[in-house]
């Protein structure tokens, strides 16, 4: 049973064109011109109970227009919505009581007082009974560590312990499904690291379906099976992140080093030279027409190596290159 | 239900904003100052003036006082409870506005209970006045009196909040409201220290039928000192009308919030 | 274009409050003259005349010019200023300068309103001059209590609400609400020993010919003074300020 459902999901801005100046603002007055912005453009998903999505896509792709459809802060243009069988938009607050939200940018602690009390504030709000809180306060408290700086005024916090803190109050009313957006921006390593834990926890344990929007792809990598990718509105690719990448990741480089300082026209057929320094040499090429084995043959053939190591491409780069080049099924011969 | 979560959430609200209050006590010291100074000069200029020139328009300076005590006290009642509505449009501008729009309370019911350092002194120190100025003036304090200036304060201060409602909800359409918002505080708080009578016909008007600031104190005023003015042809007794004129008032300032606010649902910002 | 914007939004506020403001005093004024007897030698249209040409004043006079220094002294960004070859009292007096400038612009709209609307006196060559020289004292006496008041955040960072304070106080005890001439005999005994009336009350009493020119050597002796008195105390405080700052790293 599908836990969220778009179909269509359409969201068009229309803003009134102005001319500059005053004679521009009196003339506005009068007649008006619009200019419609397609923010998103007929998109579909659906989203089983318990599933753990990444939601990508470039800036001003339409990421956030979708997430603040799917929270019922903007009404849609067209299209249908379903979010745990409630119309955001129709129902915003019956839809908020399922709905959990981060903004990793944005904290909804109280920023003088001690992280206790935001809580017990979020728990009034949410209506949370007393016991079921007190045994998440528990389970939070544990897994992320939040005992030392309960009683800490938020303003103290380091950014990765905010974060922590926020993430446990967007919890604490058992939300079906998260909304993550950008949860782990500008956290240190190990920090980062508590969060993705947390999630995958959340996700597995509790059987939270959470929607993480994210402009780093490890995040992505090391939790969402699944991706959905939008560019100007629209979805361009929905399916499993390993798919994109024999898909997309058809680009290796062979790292040689040589015996010898390579020869100025140092060439292998079927590669190409994309970087050299000192005898170590970076060719490119594409798994598709000729494979490693055969590539390192050809360069024996011809020079001396002491040593070679290949380079897969990351997610990264894969990601990077959809948004540059588009999402072409045919190109690479996707299943469809 | 959604009542007793309510009054569960705004309980809390009050809890927070004591806590950060004494969190802040230099800053609460100092603000309080701020306050008793403000007031304090306020009067003391009414009181320089009425020494010179012993009447404004049949107002001496007891009943000027008393004029000033009752917007005080309505105003006071205001800041300490609504004060919290003029931030709306912060909110909008930072993105916190959308915090409010994804929990499961009432938009306008959760903006009004964002905590912060709100504290009731304002509303102490403006009782203290109006007792005062009520003994000094020698309003004859009988049942009519008791049971309206309760209201009547209520009624005041649901006039600001009206206000202060119409203009947050600006917000939605500009990005900046703050000079709209400080002409309008400058227009009440300067405008209501004097007899309504003083000024230009249109200025009554406006300030009886537009921004109805008039029935803060001056309606009320006139009809317990007996003043029979008269302006405009209202008759004294419409002083006892302030918690209905309140009540329409914050009404009609409601119904423009959700008009911005559905808005604001379908265009964003 | 944000700094357009917010100069836009100084032109209405502050031509639009003046203009509001000017209204209600009159009002006021009016209703006080036609129900009482007038004081002897002030008329109602000299008194509304002192209001405006307050009110004008007030467009100038009331710029914190040296904010700068406890934005400074908040941020920390003053120990870099001490390392630069600059005089930096000096560099606090031109940084306001723009903003003054700015709203003296503004007084050209106003006075022209002041005139064409309201209707208000204007004296004579020798008083006008007169006037302004000393509206010049006055300025310089507002700025050094001023800066005083911006050294005090070289000791203590919260100083908004006490400079809101000393503006009231200012308004109230340096005459730009009410001349000091019709306040009480018990008041009038120390407003005189505090330097407010030297910002507004002496250039604006001049102005209405309240202060004849016999005494002008006098008022304007008494303006210097205090311009004495106060560039000492801003000299002192700032030399401490900023021996604190170097000392201690700010």
């Amino acid at each position: 049973m599908a836990i969220i459902e778009a179909a269509d999901l359409r969201k068009v801005f229309r803003r009134i064109v102005r001319q500059p100046g005053i004679a521009g603002a009196i003339g506005a007055l009068f007649s008006r011109e619009y200019e419609d912005k397609v923010a998103v453009d007929d998109v579909s998903f659906s989203l089983a109970e318990g599933e753990l999505v990444g939601y990508l896509g470039p800036n001003g792709a339409g990421k956030s227009t979708t997430i603040k459809m799917l929270t019922g802060i903007l009404v849609p243009t067209s299209g249908l919505l379903r979010v745990a069988g409630i119309v955001p938009s129709a129902h915003r607050q019956a839809n908020a009581q399922n709905i959990g939200v981060v903004f990793g940018q944005r904290s909804q602690l109280y920023w003088d007082l001690p992280l206790r009390e935001s809580f017990e504030l979020l728990r009034s709000i949410y209506d949370v009974p007393r016991d079921r809180y007190l045994q998440n306060m528990r389970h939070f408290a544990e897994i992320l560590d939040l005992e030392r700086f309960l009683d800490t005024p938020v303003r103290q916090l380091s950014l990765g312990e905010r974060m922590r803190g926020d993430f446990a109050a967007a919890m604490l009313h058992d939300p079906k499904i998260v909304y993550l957006d950008e949860p782990t921006i500008g956290l240190d390593v190990v920090a980062k690291e508590a969060i993705r834990v947390f999630i995958g926890q959340i996700n597995r344990e509790r059987g939270t379906t959470v929607i993480l929007t994210t402009h780093d792809l490890a995040d992505v990598e090391r939790l969402t099976p699944r991706i959905i990718l939008i560019d100007e509105g629209r979805v361009i690719y929905d399916g499993a992140l390993e798919r994109l990448r024999t898909e997309y990741g058809t680009h290796r480089i062979l790292v040689v080093t040589t015996v010898d300082l390579p020869p100025e026209d140092f060439a292998v057929p079927g590669a190409v030279v994309e970087g050299r320094e000192n005898n170590v040499v970076r060719l490119g090429f594409d798994r598709r027409s000729l494979t490693a084995e055969a590539l390192i043959r050809r360069v024996l053939e011809r020079y001396a190596i002491s040593d070679v190591s290949i380079i897969e491409p990351d997610i990264d780069t894969i990601v990077r290159r959809i948004y540059l080049e588009g999402y072409q099924k045919d190109a690479v011969g996707a299943p469809s | 239900m959604q009542t007793r979560r309510m009054a569960n959430v705004y309980r809390q609200y009050w809890r927070i904003n004591i806590l950060t209050t004494l969190e802040y006590r230099e800053n609460f010291l100092i603000w309080f100052l701020f306050t008793f100074i403000y007031h304090g000069t306020a009067i003391a200029s009414l009181w320089i003036v009425l020494e010179r020139f012993p009447s404004m328009n049949g107002w001496n300076f007891r009943d000027m006082f008393f004029l000033y005590a009752l917007w005080m006290v309505a105003h006071a009642l205001h800041n300490t409870f609504f004060s919290t509505v003029g931030e709306i449009p912060d909110h909008i501008r930072d993105g916190e506005f959308d915090r409010l729009l994804v929990r499961p309370l009432d938009t306008l019911f959760q903006a009004i209970a964002t905590p912060g350092q709100v504290f009731p002194d304002e509303l102490v120190l403006a009782l203290i006045t109006f007792v005062a100025a009520t003994l000094y003036s020698g309003v004859h304090v009988d049942a009519v009196f008791i049971i309206f200036v309760p209201l009547i304060v209520i009624g005041g201060a649901l006039i600001d909040l009206g206000l202060n409602l119409i203009i947050s909800t600006a917000a939605f359409w500009f990005v900046k409201v703050d000079a709209l918002r400080w002409i309008f505080i400058q227009l009440e708080q300067e405008f209501t220290r004097y007899p309504l009578s003083i000024y230009s016909r249109s200025v009554r008007l406006l300030l009886t039928f537009v921004f109805p600031f008039a029935f803060m104190n001056y309606f009320p005023a006139s009809y317990f000192l007996h003043k029979h003015e008269a302006a405009l042809g209202v008759p004294p007794a419409a002083g006892l009308l302030t918690p209905v004129i309140g009540i329409v008032f914050v009404a009609l300032a409601y119904v423009f919030w959700r008009f911005g606010l559905n808005r604001y649902q379908g265009v964003g910002h | 274009m944000a700094r357009e914007a917010t100069y836009r939004f100084d032109v209405f506020t502050t031509v639009g409050s003046f203009v509001v403001r000017v209204y209600l005093l009159r009002m006021v004024w009016t209703a006080l003259y036609a129900h009482n007897a007038a004081p002897k030698d002030l008329s109602r249209h000299e008194i509304i005349t002192y209001s405006t040409v307050a009110l004008l004043m007030g467009i100038v006079m009331d710029i914190d010019q040296t904010r700068a220094l406890n934005d400074k002294l908040r941020d920390g960004s003053i120990a870099t200023d001490f390392m630069k070859p600059i005089n930096v009292p000096l560099y606090f007096f031109a940084d306001g300068t723009g903003e003054v400038l700015f709203h003296a612009a503004l007084l050209v709209p106003s006075v022209l309103i002041a005139l064409l609307i309201f209707h208000i006196i204007v004296p004579g060559p020798a008083v006008l001059a007169a006037f302004l020289l000393s509206f010049f004292l006055g300025y310089l006496v507002g700025f050094f209590l001023n800066f005083i008041l911006n050294c005090t955040s070289f000791w203590t960072l919260e100083i908004s609400a006490v400079q809101l304070i000393v503006t009231w106080l200012t308004d109230l005890l340096g005459g730009e609400l009410i001349p000091l001439i019709l306040f009480p005999a018990v008041l009038q005994q120390f407003i005189y020993v505090l330097p407010f009336a030297a910002m507004f009350s002496t250039p604006l009493l001049i102005y209405v010919g309240q202060i004849p020119p016999a005494r002008y050597g006098e008022v304007m002796g008494l303006q210097l003074l205090w311009i004495v008195v106060l560039g000492a105390v801003s000299a002192v405080m700032w030399r401490a300020g900023a021996r604190r700052v170097v000392v201690q790293g700010g």
